[in-house]
Formats: C-alpha cells, structure tokens, sequence
C-alpha cells in the first residue's frame, strides 16, 4: 500500500481475537481489506481530511468490525479485553477533531449497521432510534409522521445519533428545541467491559448524579451507546423570519440578550459579522446581520416575532425582511467552498467556543485579531450561533495559505484557544475534543478536572480499550 | 482506469474525496449494509488514490465499484453542481471489464447477452402495430408478458397508432454499459438506432427507465445520436388521460407508489405517475423515502449492483420501507423494480391503468 500516516502506523491485531470476533458477528462484517482499512481511517478532521488528498492518513485501522446489535458488541469487548485490542468506535465520522481516528491502529466498531427506526410514543412525545441512524434519515422518519427531533446541525446529513450523544452536539435551531443533552431521555450504553448499561426513558430523576450525562460528550471512551429515546415536537404550524442589521457586534449581542432575557425563544438566532454577511447576503453588504426564525402555534410565533422586532428596532436594528433568512436557509449545509480551497493548498477549520454574555463582544474581538495575526492567515471570520439567557456560542471559521501547513494550524488553534480562556470562555461549545483538542483540556478544566475525567476513564475502563488517545490522554 | 488528464475531472473527483459525504444519507448500498467503504464520498476516495496508484488491492476496489446501485441518489442530494460519481465508477467498472475482473452475477449476465443479444436468453421477435409512434418492449416488460399485454389494451381503447416491437436480440444495452462493456455497449446503441430508424419512427415509448436513459443521455455520451421524441410510459399515460382518450374507473383502494431510482433521479418523472393515480381514484399512501428521496428496489441481479449480497440487502430494505405503509396495491414505472419487488405484489402502473379502462 502506499498511503503514508503521519500519527501512528497500521496495528496488529492477533489472530485469535479475529476469529472470535468472526463467529461472532459474521466473516462478511470483519474486515482487513485495503479499501476498507482506507475507509475508515479518518473522520472530518480538516487538517486529516487536507492531509487525506495527497494518500496521507492519520492512521489506519488493523480491522473493522460491523456489529447489529447490543449483543454483539458486548461479545466485541469481553473479547477486546482479553486480548487487550483497542477498539474505536465510528459513527458516522462527521466528528471535527479527530474523535473517530483509529489512533495506534487500533479496531474500528463501525456502528452503521444499527440506523432503524424504533418507535414513537406520540403521547409521551418521544421517539427510539438506534444510534447509527444519519440525522437526516432520522429528521425524515420524524417529519413523515408529523414530528421533528429539532436537532439539525450542519452535519444533519453526515451524522448519526450516536455522534450527536458522543460529543454533545447542537443544531441551528437549538435555542427553541435545546441541545442533544436536553432532547435524550434515556439509552442503551454498552460499557466497556462489556456490560449492558439502560437509562430509561422519564424525563428527570432523582437517582443520585445523572449517569445519563456521564456518556453525554463521553466521545465513546466511557461506553458505546447503541439506542436512544429522544423527544419530539410536532412539526410547526407558523413560521416566521426576520433579519436586521446592527452597527456592531457588540449591539447585536445586546438585542439578543435583551430578547431571551424577554422570554422569547426563537428556534434560530444568528448574528454574522461583517466578512460572513458579506459573503452570505450580497444585498446586505459589510453590516453585522442578525437572523431569526420564530416557528410554533400562529398565536405564540407572533407574540414571540413582535417582542423581537420591539426589542431590534428600539435597538437600531435596520429591518431587512425574510430575504436574508431564506438565503441562510438555502446555504447552511454547503460546505463546498472547503475541499476546493484545500486543494490550491489552503488550510481550512472551524473554532466554536462559549461564553457569557459579558464576555462575549470582548471574546469575539481578541480571538479575531489573535487569529489574524498569525502568519499565513488570508481570512478570519465568524458568528454567534447558538444562544442562552446567560450567553453565546461564538463559531469561527478561519483559512490560510500558509508556507508551513502544520505551523499555521497549530499556531491559529493556539491563538484562539488562548484568547477564549483568557476571556472566561469555554474551549468547545459543541464539537468535543476528540484528537486535537486534547492538547488545551489541562487549560480549560484545570490538572484537578484531567484527573477526574482521567479516574473515570479508568474506573469504567481498566485496560483503557475503548477510544484510546481521545478526550483524556490516555485515561491510565 | 485510464489516468485523468483533464484537471476539471481530477478537481471534481478530489472535491468529493474531501467532502464530508454530505450525501450518504441517501445512498441505498450504504444504508443497507452500513458499510463506510461503499459511500459516495469513500468511493471518491478509493477513486482518487486508485487513479494516484496508491492501492496495491485492485480486486478490493474493483470490487467496490459494483458495490454501488448506480441509482444517482449521490448526484440528487451532491452539494456541487455539474458533477456525478457515477461518471468516474463507471470508469472502474470499464477497467475491471477490460482485465477480466467482474462479479460473478455480472460475469453470468454478460456472457447471456453475448449469446442471445439480450441479458435473459433466447426470445421471439415482438412485432406489432404500425404508425410512426413507437413502443419499445424492454426486456423485463418482454420477460413479464402482463405489462406488454396491459399497454396492447390501452393503445386499443386509446386508438392510437402504435408500432410495439422488441423481444429477440432488441435490448437497449443497459447490461453491458453497467457491466463496462464500452465497445460492446456502443454497437448495441448502433444497432438500436438502426432498428428505431428502419421502423421510421419519429416518438418511442419506453417502458423501462434504465432503457430511457440509455436512449436518452449514453447513447450520446458514447457516441450514438438518435434524432426521435423518447417519452416514458407514465408520461404517455398521463397524457392519454389528460386528453380524454381513456374512460376510467375509478378505484377506492388506498396506493403506495415506488419511485424507480432512474426515472425520478435521471429522468426528473415524479409527478406524472402520481396524476394517473389521482385520476384513477387511489388515495397514495407516501413511503418514508419517496420522490427524490426514493431508494433503489436493488435491481435486476449483476447489472446496475454487481455484487448479490448487497443487492440482496437494498432489496429487502426497499421492500421493508414500502410494506410499511400497509397500502392496498404497490405500483411502480419500471418492469425490473416489479419484479424483484414481488414480496409486496409490486405492479406496473401501466396494469393498473389498463384494469381500469371502461370499455366502450
């Protein structure tokens, strides 16, 4: 083979650990043939996926193994931990960090084969799907019969349930319908050792500290979750869309503020900054824009849309109707720009972190221009993408043509996670830490927050099997 | 595969190889396997490496490349425009066919059509009617028989004139081309002008969409330009109804319509079926994965997919997917989507239409 690796090498696996795992889920869902090996050796880490066109891989698989159920995978790691074989799971490898990377060649557990749709409880307003299944396919699932999940990130198309748990992710409509910790009400999780863990479905319990958020962000380190029980909404009645321009960063978080300290909750709530509006709404030139989609019962829409208006217009807010919004609508999932720009030798990344509102203007102003100033920088830009009563995400996307590829990379990420601790934020708001952000997790949680995370790791996973090199260096 | 030259084509290929495979979600062989490898975005990848000789495992890529339905699922839900995979797969099939690297379906498939002129094996010529509208017979309808007599029975009460002709060696090629025939696959297209030309025909029906588009967009793409009006039978239906020239029942029974992956991805057919039903009195019962959403019935065995066992498992899924809707009657357009789709009592609509007509 002549693909290169620039982390780690192809691993090894005994023999007998594949024989095992064969009888087990079947010859035909084990697999070391090059073309799979080559599959599943990266995730949507953009400096992986830059590094991926010239045939170098962060590091390739020694199997993959396709279970289709719970049992399987029990069987999976009883096996894993007795002939210390790493395993790393694969969702539906839309993960930003590197989270899916086979790191020391370990085992893939291709969770794909599990993507059914279970059952809906229209009373209880809920729904079961197994982990695997492609947001898209699960929000089509949910629309055919009336509902919606609500959770719709960039990746809806790419990424499975599971992934959404494993990195407790968000959706652009999630100032309405919350965030992945808010919408799972109860899974199926096989542990590391091979026990079968279930949190059933009830919407709050008392039952000492929540073991359903011990796998929320878990990053398939702590256990594999196989099955989710996730809330509904039916699909909205009303829609309704506005957009304004403000003066400055700074005023538009301010109306924003203002509207959810309101109670108002629209499902979408986004502020470009200049170099983003320009590039998504021609008509609206080089003004900070603020959109929002207000959906719901009539009645409540055009309660929630007439606070909204009062507060962005009292506020300077120049209306510039639906035009904008309908254009965010029809651009959110086109992420073409980025393969043809790394293929003229472009480095290409998205950086989301959170704050309170105090912080927030004074965040998005030290993290521009420590990002700016990085060598080889071409264009630096960003928007608030999910909000809170009490703050924001701030989402950064950053390209450069730089001379050192690897430099540049590191030295951005570097700019951009100092500048977020040195303003209270926090260094992720939703993409996890997967590979790559492990290198900032003693800044953000402090030598006493590793260890713990690290003395979990190690409680749940004594041999350190599952996930190894992810979240918590390690976890030994 | 021969090495790209044109840089637009290398950027196409690499720009998918380094998306985040925004369109597997749609992909009928990766949902029915769960297999990464077999997603558009992977092939891409297997792709470009292979054309950068980066794999030793040539089998194993070949392997892939009939590992995908060829439905154009991908290009339907693609984030770039003027691009389709399908272009570069097929390309690997052509170098698997020229080293003599096919499945062994696709193998059997081939050396029928060798033989016989047509993938199923020795038939009668089917000649009938006159006029200068003609109806191709593909060879499924040919091998089905009641979708062929249902057509006879409507250009009757319609009173239109047709000329019916297929059956023999008359096959649009369709095997070859997924097999990577290429010289094969041209003198069929050759062969298939001369017989729509020596019939003087100015509009052909066809009632198989893989045929429509063979007739439609490869015959040009390997060289073979036929200068007629090639309509689907839907669309000929529908305008039959439209114009009065057919008095039907109406039926009181609920429907599930199976969109053929072709005929709604290729040829944008979506609608017209769907007006039949509605002029025809059937409340449709949508599936989860319709319209342009639909997933390939899994094909006729070695043609489109290659490899049987995932051909197999997007049959089942598809079967699965359309008995839910627990609907009366299970209709579709296409001759090969009804019968691998049988588990559900699949029909053609032209069946439907023709059990309808009152006659006068």
């Amino acid at each position: 083979m002549d693909i290169k690796t620039f982390l780690s090498n192809k691993g090894e696996v005994p023999s007998e650990f594949i024989e095992k795992v064969k009888h087990i889920v079947g010859e035909e869902n084990v697999s070391e043939r090059e073309c799979d090996i080559i599959s599943y050796s990266l995730d949507y880490w953009l400096y992986g996926v830059f590094l991926s066109q010239y045939g170098n891989l962060p590091s390739l698989p020694c199997v993959v193994i396709s279970p289709k159920n719970h049992e399987e995978i029990q069987g999976i790691l009883k096996y894993a931990n007795e002939n210390k074989v790493n395993i790393t799971p694969f969702g539906g490898g839309s993960g930003v960090l590197g989270g899916a990377i086979p790191m020391e060649g370990s085992a893939i557990l291709n969770l794909q084969r599990m993507n059914k749709f279970i059952s809906l409880d229209e009373m209880s307003l809920v729904a079961e799907f197994e982990a695997g299944i492609i947001g898209a396919n699960l929000e089509r699932e949910l629309n055919h019969r009336g509902y919606s999940m609500g959770n719709i990130p960039q990746s809806l198309y790419c990424s499975t349930l599971g992934g959404w748990i494993a990195t407790r992710a968000v959706g652009q409509f999630s100032t309405k319908y919350g965030k992945i910790e808010d919408m799972v009400l109860g899974m199926e999780v096989v542990l590391p050792d091979g026990n079968l863990l279930n949190i059933k479905p009830v919407p709050r319990r008392s039952t000492g500290p929540s073991l359903k958020d011990l796998f929320l962000g878990s990053e398939g380190t702590l256990g594999i979750v196989t099955k989710a029980v996730v809330s509904v909404h039916p699909l909205p009645e009303a829609t309704i869309k506005l957009s304004f321009a403000l003066p400055s960063i700074e005023a538009a978080v301010e109306v924003v503020r203002r509207i959810l300290r309101d109670d108002a909750k629209p499902a979408v709530v986004r502020i470009f900054d200049e170099a983003e509006s320009e590039r998504y709404f021609k008509e609206v030139g080089s003004k900070v824009t603020i959109v929002f989609i207000s959906e719901g019962k009539p009645d409540f829409v055009a309660l929630e849309s007439s606070v909204i208006k009062k507060i962005a217009e009292e506020s300077g807010g120049e209306p510039l109707g639906e035009n904008p919004v309908n254009i965010w609508l029809e651009k959110r999932f086109d992420i073409g720009a980025g393969p043809i720009l790394m293929q003229r030798g472009g480095i290409v990344d998205t950086i989301e972190v959170v704050s309170l509102f105090k912080d927030a203007a004074k965040l998005y102003d030290d993290m521009m221009s420590a990002m700016k100033a990085v060598e080889g920088a071409i264009s630096v830009s960003g928007h608030f993408s999910h909000f809170y009563r009490e703050g924001a995400c701030l989402y950064i996307t950053f390209v450069g043509f730089p001379k050192d590829p690897m430099r540049y990379y590191k030295d951005t990420w570097t700019a951009a996670m100092e500048a977020t601790l040195r303003n209270d934020g926090s260094i992720s708001h939703h993409h996890g830490i997967g590979y790559w952000r492990i290198q900032f997790m003693q800044q953000e949680l402090g030598a006493g927050g590793v260890e713990l995370l690290q003395r979990i790791k190690c409680a749940l996973d004594p041999n350190g099997i599952l996930n190894r090199g992810k979240l918590v260096e390690d976890g030994r | 595969m021969s090495k790209m030259e044109d840089k637009k084509e290398l950027e196409q290929i690499t720009n998918c190889a380094m998306c985040a495979n925004m369109c597997k979600h749609s992909c009928p062989t990766y949902l029915a396997t769960g297999k990464e490898t077999i997603t558009p975005q992977k092939k891409a990848r297997l792709i470009l490496y292979e054309e950068k000789a980066f794999i030793d495992d040539e089998q194993g890529f070949f392997d892939v490349m009939f590992q995908c339905a060829m439905c154009g699922a991908c290009k339907a839900h693609c984030i770039y425009d003027d691009y389709d995979l399908r272009k570069f797969i097929q390309r690997g099939r052509s170098k698997a066919f020229k080293e003599g690297i096919l499945p062994n379906d696709t193998a059997k498939r081939i050396e029928t059509f060798r033989r016989f002129g047509n993938p199923h094996g020795e038939r009668q010529l089917l000649e009938k009617g006159t006029g200068d509208v003609g109806y191709f017979v593909s060879c499924s309808a040919y091998r089905d028989q009641q979708l062929p007599q249902a057509m006879d029975r409507i250009i009757s009460a319609s009173k239109e004139q047709v000329h019916e002709f297929g059956g023999a060696d008359i096959c649009c090629g369709a095997p070859l081309y997924y097999a990577g025939d290429t010289e094969g696959f041209k003198k069929v297209a050759e062969k298939i002008k001369g017989e729509i030309e020596k019939r003087k025909l100015r509009k052909v029906i066809v009632d198989c969409p893989s045929c429509l588009k063979m007739m439609t967009e490869i015959y040009h793409d390997a060289g073979v330009d036929i200068d007629v009006e090639f309509v689907h039978t839907t669309v000929f239906l529908n305008g039959l109804l439209r114009e009065g020239k057919l008095r039907v029942n109406r039926a009181s029974a609920t429907a599930t319509y199976h969109d053929p992956c072709i005929l709604v991805n290729d040829e944008g057919i979506a609608t017209a079926p769907r007006e039949i039903l509605e002029v025809l009195g059937f409340e449709i019962r949508e599936p989860v994965y319709s319209r342009e959403d639909t997933h390939c019935c899994g094909g006729l065995s070695g043609v489109k997919i290659g490899d049987a066992e995932v051909a197999n498992k997007v049959n089942l899924m598809r079967i699965d997917e359309l008995k839910e809707t627990a609907a009366d009657v299970y209709l579709s357009a296409c001759p090969t989507c009804k019968s691998v789709l049988s588990d559900v009592d699949m029909k053609d609509i032209t069946e439907i239409v023709a059990d309808q007509i009152i006659d006068e």
